[in-house]
């Protein structure tokens, strides 16, 4: 369960502050989903950063199980806008990355993950020669390796073909109804929201404040797209921001 | 016919080994330096009179008359450089990442850096002459000293090029402040430092021929630059000297070259255009 209180963000120090975060308050269950969708530079990110523990909201109160979050912690992932590759570490490296920084590698590997999503061939290889889909798909496993009970996406599909994103959400789909972790997805892309979100909060311009939760009972469906309450809720979206 | 598909198979070897047309560039350019010294020394004996530069052929037969003096001096030199290089590096590298990384560090110390920066090394070879007396020591000091500010400033410079998504991706894993160094900052840096490295073999050669040629009471001098320093004014020797620098900055420059290579495989792949 991830509960957020009446959080307050800000960056910056001194008198130069921006406030980011306007109290908001959203919960998401144990193996639920939510998307939160806004403008560029609502403070979206900031949010989910705050999620992780790496930013520390000034206001209000995160918890993740009932406890605070003070810090990254062990069974919350985050995928970052460009999968978060180190471009100096091979595929593998790169994918039991996680695992070496909480020193369980080598006893655990993510060579399974590499398997089940169709990496294990290019395990040598260095990031700059992979395609754009098969980076996301690194940055998936490195995320999976942990098998996190929470997993957080900045942007996970941003700069990518539709094809190729659509691929990616329908294999995100999948890993979530197999695994059922609960899922927090940030994005700016209306449809990807509606593909993956079951609740969908969406964002007003900075300081983000909630302008309303959209519910999608839809989602867990790979033909979803296809369906008119997918186009309903695309269609409710869409007016939602522009209001 | 035959010489075609000769060409035609020399051809296919420069493709499939790329170093192989690396030598043969360089060799072209010894080839053509040499050319145009020959021509240079032809043609200051035809104004002058004299032959002041002498020429290449005649420098490179003192290079094998002097043989084993040459080289005993030549590898002097080569032990000084490399050892001041890496002093140099491990001091300078560690040190600027730190400041590079930790902004209220830099803020500290940045500004000492650039007051002593801009003063040259050679301003305080009599000090260092007088701490490290005689010997290998001080001139493996003076050319460290010249190449430890340029590691550093370039180590300081290259920490703060990092990119925040690769600092941040580690942190939410839960990464250490020494493992965010390890697994971001240092091989981040490393193929620009390695590059300023080998830019600064012709820097630390400069200071290595003043070094070795300062104090000519020191009856354990040696090395190419004393070498040259006392074989002045009979040209073709001197010259023969100055040709073994050459090499020597050459040597390192290709070790240097290799060992990026080497350490730092991802850059040289082949990228994926996107």
């Amino acid at each position: 369960m991830i509960e957020i209180r009446d959080t307050v963000i800000e960056y910056g120090s001194g008198t130069r502050t921006v406030l980011a975060v306007d109290r908001i308050s959203l919960s998401v269950e144990p193996g639920h989903s939510l998307a939160l969708i806004g403008p560029s530079g609502c403070g979206k990110t900031t949010l989910l950063f705050a999620i992780a523990g790496l930013v520390r909201p000034r206001g209000g109160e995160i918890t993740i199980s009932g406890e605070p979050v003070v810090g990254p912690r062990r069974e919350i992932a985050l995928i970052l806008q460009n999968a978060g590759l180190l471009p100096w570490k091979t595929v593998w490296q790169n994918a039991n990355l996680s695992l070496r920084l909480s020193k369980e590698y080598p006893q655990k590997s993510a060579a399974s993950v590499l398997e089940e999503l169709g990496l294990a061939s290019v395990k040598g290889r260095f990031p700059p020669e992979l395609s754009e889909g098969m980076k996301r798909r690194v940055g998936i496993a490195r995320a999976l390796s942990m098998s996190p009970s929470v997993m957080l996406m900045d942007e996970p599909l941003a700069s990518l073909d539709t094809l190729t994103k659509e691929r990616i959400q329908d294999l995100f789909l999948q890993l979530w109804l197999q695994r059922r972790f609960s899922l927090l997805l940030v994005t700016h892309d209306i449809e990807e929201a509606a593909f993956l979100g079951q609740r969908i909060a969406v964002l007003s311009e900075r300081p983000a404040q909630i302008k309303t939760v959209v519910e999608n009972p839809g989602v867990g469906d790979l033909q979803y797209r296809s369906t008119e309450a997918f186009v309903g809720v695309v269609a409710r979206l869409r007016e939602e921001l522009e209001r | 016919m035959s010489e075609r598909i000769r060409m035609k198979r020399f051809g296919k070897i420069l493709r499939e080994r790329p170093y192989v047309w690396h030598v043969l560039r360089y060799l072209a350019a010894i080839a053509i330096l040499l050319l145009i010294w020959w021509g240079a020394s032809e043609i200051v004996e035809h104004v002058k009179g004299r032959a002041f530069l002498p020429n290449p052929l005649r420098a490179i037969g003192e290079m094998k008359r002097l043989g084993p003096t040459l080289f005993r001096n030549f590898w002097v030199s080569a032990l000084r450089l490399w050892s001041a290089m890496w002093i140099a590096f491990w001091l300078g590298y560690p040190l600027g990442l730190l400041i590079g990384h930790e902004r209220k560090l830099d803020q500290l110390i940045s500004p000492m850096i650039y007051i002593i920066y801009p003063i040259p090394q050679v301003a305080f070879i009599l000090i260092l002459f007088l701490i490290f007396g005689l010997g290998n020591p001080v001139k493996v000091a003076i050319v460290a000293s010249a190449l430890f500010f340029q590691i550093l400033v370039s180590a300081r410079g290259a920490a703060k090029q990092i990119e925040l998504e690769h600092v941040t991706s580690v942190l939410a894993a839960g990464a250490s402040r020494w493992q965010v160094y390890w697994h971001v900052v240092l091989p981040a840096t490393l193929p620009s430092i390695l590059t300023s490295l080998r830019v600064s073999v012709g820097l630390g050669m400069a200071f290595l021929y003043i070094a070795e040629t300062t104090g000519a009471f020191d009856p354990r001098r040696g090395g190419l630059g004393s070498f040259i320093d006392s074989n002045i004014y009979s040209g073709a020797q001197a010259f023969a000297g100055i040709m073994a620098m050459a090499l020597l900055g050459l040597l390192l420059y290709i070790l240097i070259e290799l060992l990026e290579r080497v350490a730092c495989r991802w850059k040289h792949v082949s990228r994926r255009p996107s």
